[in-house]
C-alpha cells in the first residue's frame, strides 16, 4: 500500500501544483539552509531556493517517487550553488567583511589578523569552484563526508581527493601571500 | 587529517565563518507561485525563420559578414 508521503509524491510527479506546494513548504527551510552554508549570502541562498524548486518542478517526470524527496533537492541546490559560485568571482562586499572584523578585535593585533583574514578569504577564492564547495562544507561547515558525496553526486573517496587538492592549493596559496598556517 | 591541515581548518573557519543567521526568514511560496505563473518565453515561428535564413546567408556568403556587422 502506498503512504502518504509516496503518494504525495506520486501526485508531484504529475504536475500536481498541491502536491507541490506541499513539498515546497515541507523542503524549503532546509534547502535554503543547505544552500547558504555553501554561498554565505542569504539574498543568494533566497534566490538559488526559489532556482531549485523551479528545476525540481520542471525535472518532476524523472522523479521516481519511491526515492528521497530530500536528497535528490539537496543535490539540484548544491549544483545550483556551485554554478553561482562558478560566476561570482569574488569581489567581496562590505558586508561579507563583518566576520573579519569582528574577529579583528578579539585578536591580540587586529591589523594583523585582519590582514591574515583577508589574505586567506582571497587564497579561498581562488580555488576551483568544485574544490570551494567541498572544502567549504568539509572544513568550515565540517559537515559528514558521506552527506557531502551525496550532495555532490560524488563518491567518499571523492570528496576526500577534493578536500585533499583543496588543502594543498590553499596551503601554496597562502604560502605565496607570506601566510604559513 | 593531520596538525597542519587542523590549524588551517581553524583558520578557514574564523576567516570565512558565514553568516550567523541561517534561518529561513519569510515563506518563499509567493515568490515560487509567481515564477511558475509566469507565461513560458514564445519565440514566434517567423523570427526563427528570419534568424535561420540570416545565419545561412552568412555562412554561404562570409564575406557579407563585415558589411552585416558594420550595419548593426
Amino acid at each position: 500500500m502506498m503512504g502518504t508521503v509516496e503518494a504525495e509524491l506520486e501526485q508531484f510527479t504529475r504536475g500536481d501544483i498541491q502536491a507541490f506546494e506541499a513539498l515546497f513548504r515541507e523542503y524549503q527551510r532546509e534547502v535554503y539552509g543547505w544552500i547558504i552554508r555553501i554561498v554565505h549570502d542569504s539574498g543568494a541562498a533566497e534566490d538559488l531556493t526559489i532556482e531549485t524548486f523551479w528545476r525540481i518542478y520542471r525535472a518532476r517526470t524523472r522523479f521516481d517517487p519511491r526515492r528521497s524527496f530530500g536528497p535528490w533537492a539537496r543535490r539540484i541546490a548544491t549544483n545550483l550553488a556551485l554554478e553561482h559560485l562558478s560566476r561570482r568571482r569574488t569581489e567581496r562586499s562590505l558586508d561579507d567583511g563583518l566576520p573579519m572584523r569582528a574577529l579583528a578585535t578579539r585578536a591580540p593585533d587586529p591589523a594583523i589578523w585582519a590582514d591574515v583574514c583577508a589574505k586567506v578569504l582571497a587564497a579561498f577564492d581562488e580555488l576551483p569552484a568544485k574544490l570551494r564547495v567541498t572544502a567549504t562544507l568539509a572544513m568550515i561547515e565540517e559537515r559528514p563526508y558521506a552527506e557531502i558525496a551525496d550532495a555532490l553526486g560524488i563518491s567518499t573517496n571523492g570528496v576526500k581527493s577534493r578536500v585533499f587538492r583543496a588543502v594543498r592549493l590553499l596551503r601554496k596559496s597562502l604560502e605565496k601571500r607570506g601566510v604559513c598556517p | 587529517m593531520n596538525e597542519r591541515d587542523e590549524a588551517l581548518k581553524l583558520l578557514l573557519q574564523r576567516a570565512a565563518p558565514g553568516p550567523a543567521d541561517r534561518e529561513l526568514r519569510r515563506d518563499l511560496w509567493p515568490e515560487m507561485r509567481r515564477r511558475l505563473d509566469r507565461p513560458p518565453v514564445h519565440i514566434p515561428l517567423v523570427d526563427l525563420a528570419l534568424a535561420a535564413t540570416l545565419i545561412l546567408c552568412l555562412l554561404l556568403f562570409p564575406e557579407t559578414i563585415p558589411s552585416v556587422l558594420y550595419l548593426l
